[in-house]
């Protein structure tokens, strides 16, 4: 078994009088591909910062063994990050920020970074507050990309692109970085579009970790049921920790249920990932 | 092309597409696969899923593993394949469609008389 590649344990962190985080536990293995997923406001973005070492926490943070806020410039050799507000140089031009990066970063290959952008409409000539904002984000992947990273953290890296353009972006990533020795943890809202890249899901709720399972175990673990008006009193006795109507048909997320007693009433899938977020979330008072 | 069905299990429905590839003579045997990365990035799906549809069809022989150049479909893939596949079919699938048939009151005979059917 390799040590994992973050470590995190009791977690808190406090803005004035506020405490955002309540005390995260969770570890990440070598070579997996995490979702961290919640609301906003939830906790995501600051659970990233500690973790690189960005913001100041209570409690005990490793990444690749090291602590993030007392040792951020060794860690940031093996680690990469897009931030959801993320801005480059606008003053320089593309062929220039690579030239940049490659004199203040042990780890970032120019050359790299501009076969990554061969193929695309980023120009390396290109002054880079005239691209486009799908522009930006092939840019910004390729810089990320270059840097020979163990940890690649993409916090809403997508964010206000098109479709064609997150396509383009996931696949990217599969094919031209992600291996197994690296890791990736990615926090989006666009659930659905991600959900089988993932190997494993964070989510967190109100500053807390309300669920820490690999996918597959999502699968065992939870099931939804669809049933007619006339069965959902025998579904609800099998107590779903979430239901909803929609079209005249019940849904309902079980967890830990029998699969074979839920066949019985009606059409029995694995929730996807969006799905079961809305129950996770809504638990208190989905269920009344 | 990339949408998945929610009853079953991802790498089951990619070791199908696989299989299906072999089945239909789109891969033949000998040939490579597409490798676990390409299927990964055209599917948007985790290696690791990947890998595990593969190594399902590895455990029965009919896909062969290289070192360093990939997946390829081994000799007789096809004939195991479709063994296989008729055995899965006959005790899983068949006694289930066959109860459903009865049920709707329909004849075999009949539905098999049916021209285009």
């Amino acid at each position: 078994m390799t040590n994992p590649i973050v470590s995190v344990h009791g977690l808190k962190k406090r803005f004035g009088p506020n405490e955002i985080l309540h005390g995260l536990d969770f570890e990440i293995p070598v070579g997996r591909i995490y979702g961290l997923i919640g609301h906003n406001g939830a906790g995501k973005t600051t659970t990233l910062n500690a973790m690189l070492g960005l913001t100041s926490y209570e409690g005990s943070v490793q990444v690749l063994g090291e602590d993030p806020y007392k040792h951020r410039a060794r860690l940031m050799k093996n680690v990469a990050f897009i931030s959801d507000v993320a801005s480059l140089p606008r003053f320089l031009k593309v062929r220039e920020l690579f030239a940049m990066l490659s004199d203040i970063h042990p780890n970032f290959s120019a050359e790299r970074a501009a076969s990554f952008l061969e193929g695309t409409d980023v120009k390396p000539g290109a002054l880079i507050a005239n691209l486009s904002k799908g522009m930006l984000a092939q840019l910004h992947l390729a810089v990320v990309m270059a840097i020979d990273a163990r940890l690649l953290v993409l916090d809403e890296p997508t964010l206000g692109l098109d479709i064609t353009y997150r396509k383009r972006f996931y696949r990217r990533l599969l094919e031209d970085y992600m291996t197994a020795d690296r890791t990736l943890l990615i926090t989006t809202h666009q659930v659905d579009e991600i959900e089988f890249m993932l190997s494993d899901i964070i989510f967190i709720k109100d500053g807390l970790v309300v669920l820490h399972s690999t996918m597959d175990d999502v699968g065992n673990r939870y099931a939804q049921l669809s049933v007619s008006p006339d069965r959902a009193e025998a579904g609800m006795a099998l107590k779903p920790v979430f239901a909803e109507t929609r079209f005249g048909q019940t849904v309902m997320v079980f967890d830990g249920a029998d699969r074979g007693a839920l066949e019985v009433l009606g059409a029995v899938t694995t929730p996807t990932l969006s799905d079961l977020f809305v129950a996770l979330m809504s638990r208190e008072t989905g269920v009344k | 092309m990339t949408s998945f069905n929610e009853t079953q299990p991802i790498f089951v429905q990619i070791r199908q597409r696989i299989a299906a590839m072999i089945l239909n003579e789109t891969a033949k045997e000998g040939e490579a696969l597409p490798s676990v990365r390409s299927i990964a990035a055209d599917l948007s799906v985790n290696p690791l899923t990947v890998t595990r549809a593969y190594d399902a069809l590895v455990d029965l022989d009919v896909v062969e593993s290289r070192r360093g150049m990939g997946m390829f479909v081994a000799s007789g893939a096809r004939e195991k394949l479709l063994g296989h596949e008729r055995e899965t079919f006959l005790a899983d699938e068949w006694p289930r469609i066959r109860s459903q048939i009865k049920a709707l009151g329909l004849d075999l005979d009949a539905l098999l008389k049916e021209p285009g059917k």
